[in-house]
């Protein structure tokens, strides 16, 4: 057991690590702006003084690495420093948008990993039948289609055409969850088409790469009923892709959901920071790519622990 | 039942016994299985739903002949070698080829196709369709029809372009950190893992927000970001080429690492290197139109798949599918280009079935 825990701490380390590194790109990227903030929020009508006292009220006198370390221990403790567009806490902009962004994430997950996982386990059951065929070229059309398409696609059958659900998600404190979940169906719905192509695809892959390992065909040459060869020889052994394959979706997930988000006018995180893009409100742009990048490093290092707690292999490396 | 009804369900019935008469187990199961779904489809939707099976079973079937005849086509116009490779592919495949070709065509002689100039405003806002304008007009006025041609120049020209950059860059620096070994190696695999350990639209937007949407700053942040899987691979491929005998020959031969590169090592790692350029380039080709969708791609007037869709968005909530056919032109020109990728992996490393 000793040495598992210390193969997990070694990769949290990793990780850590490789978050730290991205604060560095993150903060010192908006250093390289020609100017520097103070110049891009006033713009170049800005007088000297303007300049000065701005400077001086966001710490811009102060050198660049104080800066940095000032930012992060604040960052660590969840607190990103003050708009530069409404001067309201950072905090208090995200801290609501990320947990409605994790709800959504969360509801397309919670249809999408089952279902993609029982198709994928199903197709590569019926590798190279016309079902099979037919599977990979739908899952192929989505994972090709951007995401505002398939969005769009949705809102015109079933907000426009059928008039189910709407097409914009506006969410307010005193919803029930009945009605949250028929508000958010459609982003939902869009991401889980997305992300059941991809896991679909990636569980046949991983299923049928196993199958054509020597031990399944021996299972199967000394009669064991094919069901029994799935469930008690091929699963044990699946399951370490099918992790893989999960965690690397959910990461996937933390992308699709900006596009989606914009299409669906959602409150959440994504929209947030596409709007800060537009209005160069930097505080808030650092902010919501540090919380995205440590939620993909975070799913990444979970599938590699899934990975090393199930692939006994994995924990003697060469 | 109307006379469209009782035809259509003929020919469904006629197909499926004739196919299960010459014995077609597969065109049997598709066009029986078709007909039990056209009952309840029937029940549920009426007549409607089943004109809209029916107009789906027609477009495939044009494209699978579309893709037939163009197949059939290559082949003749190609040399005898080239031909036996084409005969292998699947009609998924020649239908991406013939995709590709098409939007080819489309990009290089859009100002002759195209009725008007992509930025010439010639109608009221979203004036209705007429002999003049195909599609009616933009947001702005401006002909849709023409726009999305001009589309094809825009949109697959600039990621065409940071495809290219980005693969430049990976393909460089993995045939470097291949025969150069050492530091060089291991530290460029430490940033290949930091850039890629960064959702790659949100590593986009943090660029653009700082730099400004200008042509040349998306492409320089594609590259930045695709750059690191185009290296893994290089490297990885390279990496095999490297230890060769025939490698070492020429090292003991005195020949600089250049002439290594060039010479030995990028003919025998082709296959894969131009594989993984098809699928690079249907990331970065999504990547760039949710960007230019986002309002951060190419500034107008000039024409862009992306933001065309998010202009004309409000259009659609009218039941008007007009915004949705250069978001189409994006999802189509993907998917063939992941086709032919998939024949071409599947021919190169015999993928396990």
């Amino acid at each position: 057991m000793g040495d598992i825990l210390g193969l997990v701490g070694k990769r949290l380390g990793l990780g850590v690590f490789i978050l730290f590194v991205i604060s560095i790109i993150i903060f010192f990227m908006v250093e390289l702006l020609p100017g520097d903030i103070a110049q891009a929020v006033l713009g170049q009508g800005a007088t000297e003084e303007n300049l000065a006292a701005l400077r001086k009220q966001m710490g811009l006198d102060q050198p660049a690495i104080m800066r940095y370390l000032d930012w992060l221990s604040g960052a660590v403790f969840l607190d990103f420093g003050n708009s530069i567009v409404t001067g309201e806490r950072v905090t208090a902009v995200i801290g609501e948008r990320f947990m409605n962004t994790l709800f959504l994430a969360a509801y397309a997950a919670v249809i999408a990993v089952p279902v993609a996982i029982v198709l994928g386990v199903i197709v590569a059951l019926l590798r190279n039948s016309i079902f099979d065929r037919v599977a990979n070229v739908v899952t192929l059309s989505f994972i090709s289609s951007p995401e505002f398409f398939l969005g769009y696609i949705l809102i015109l059958f079933f907000a426009v055409k059928w008039q189910m659900f709407p097409a914009i998600s506006s969410l307010s404190e005193d919803m029930t969850l009945g009605e949250l979940l028929i508000r958010t169906f459609l982003p939902a719905l869009t991401l889980v088409l997305v992300v059941m192509a991809h896991m679909m695809r990636m569980t046949r892959a991983a299923i049928i790469n196993l199958l054509a390992s020597p031990y399944i065909e021996m299972a199967r040459l000394k009669g064991a009923p094919p069901w029994k060869v799935i469930v008690k020889h091929a699963l044990p052994n699946a399951w370490a892709p099918i992790i893989n394959v999960v965690a690397l979706n959910l990461a996937y997930l933390i992308t699709g959901v900006v596009l989606v988000e914009v299409v669906f006018v959602y409150p959440g995180i994504g929209q947030a920071l596409v709007d800060a893009v537009s209005k160069r409100d930097f505080p808030v742009v650092q902010a919501c790519c540090l919380i995205f990048a440590a939620t993909f490093i975070l799913l990444n290092l979970a599938a590699d622990v899934g990975a090393i707690l199930t692939n006994p292999r994995l924990r003697h490396p060469k | 039942m109307s006379w469209f009804v009782i035809i259509y369900y003929t020919l469904l019935l006629g197909t499926s016994c004739l196919a299960a008469f010459f014995n077609k187990r597969q065109i049997f199961l598709v066009a029986f299985g078709l007909t039990l779904v056209s009952f309840i489809l029937g029940i549920i939707g009426g007549p409607a739903a089943l004109k809209a099976v029916a107009i789906c079973a027609a477009l495939l079937g044009l494209a699978a002949m579309v893709s037939y005849a163009f197949r059939e086509f290559l082949i003749q116009i190609a040399s005898d070698e080239m031909g036996k490779e084409l005969r292998t592919a699947p009609m998924t495949a020649a239908f991406g080829m013939f995709v590709m070709f098409t939007y080819a065509v489309m990009g290089v002689f859009a100002p002759w196709i195209a009725p008007h100039g992509e930025a010439e405003v010639i109608a009221s806002a979203f004036a209705p369709p007429d002999q003049n304008m195909l599609l009616g007009a933009d947001q702005l006025g401006r002909d849709m029809f023409s726009r999305i041609i001009y589309g094809a120049r825009n949109s697959v020209g600039l990621a065409l372009a940071a495809t290219i950059a980005a693969f430049v860059l990976g393909a460089l620096a993995g045939l470097l950190a291949a025969t150069k070994g050492g530091w060089f190696d291991q530290f460029m695999g430490r940033v290949a893992d930091v850039i890629m350990s960064i959702p790659s639209l949100i590593f986009a937007l943090l660029m653009l927000s700082i730099f400004g949407p200008h042509i040349h700053v998306i492409i320089i942040a594609v590259a930045v970001i695709y750059a690191p899987r185009v290296f893994r691979l290089t490297r990885a491929v390279a990496g095999n080429v490297v230890v060769m005998d025939y490698i070492e020959a020429a090292k003991l031969r005195g020949e600089g690492t250049w002439y290594l590169i060039r010479r030995e090592i990028l003919p025998n790692s082709t296959a894969p290197l131009v594989a993984e350029f098809g699928l690079e380039f249907c990331f970065v080709f999504l990547l760039v139109a949710g960007l230019s969708f986002l309002g951060l791609g190419i500034q107008p007037p000039t024409a862009d798949w992306g933001s065309m869709v998010r202009e004309n968005a409000t259009l659609i909530s009218f039941g008007d599918i007009t915004p949705l056919i250069p978001a189409a032109a994006i999802a189509l020109l993907t998917v063939g280009v992941n086709f032919v990728v998939d024949w071409m992996l599947h021919r190169s490393s015999g993928l396990k079935e």
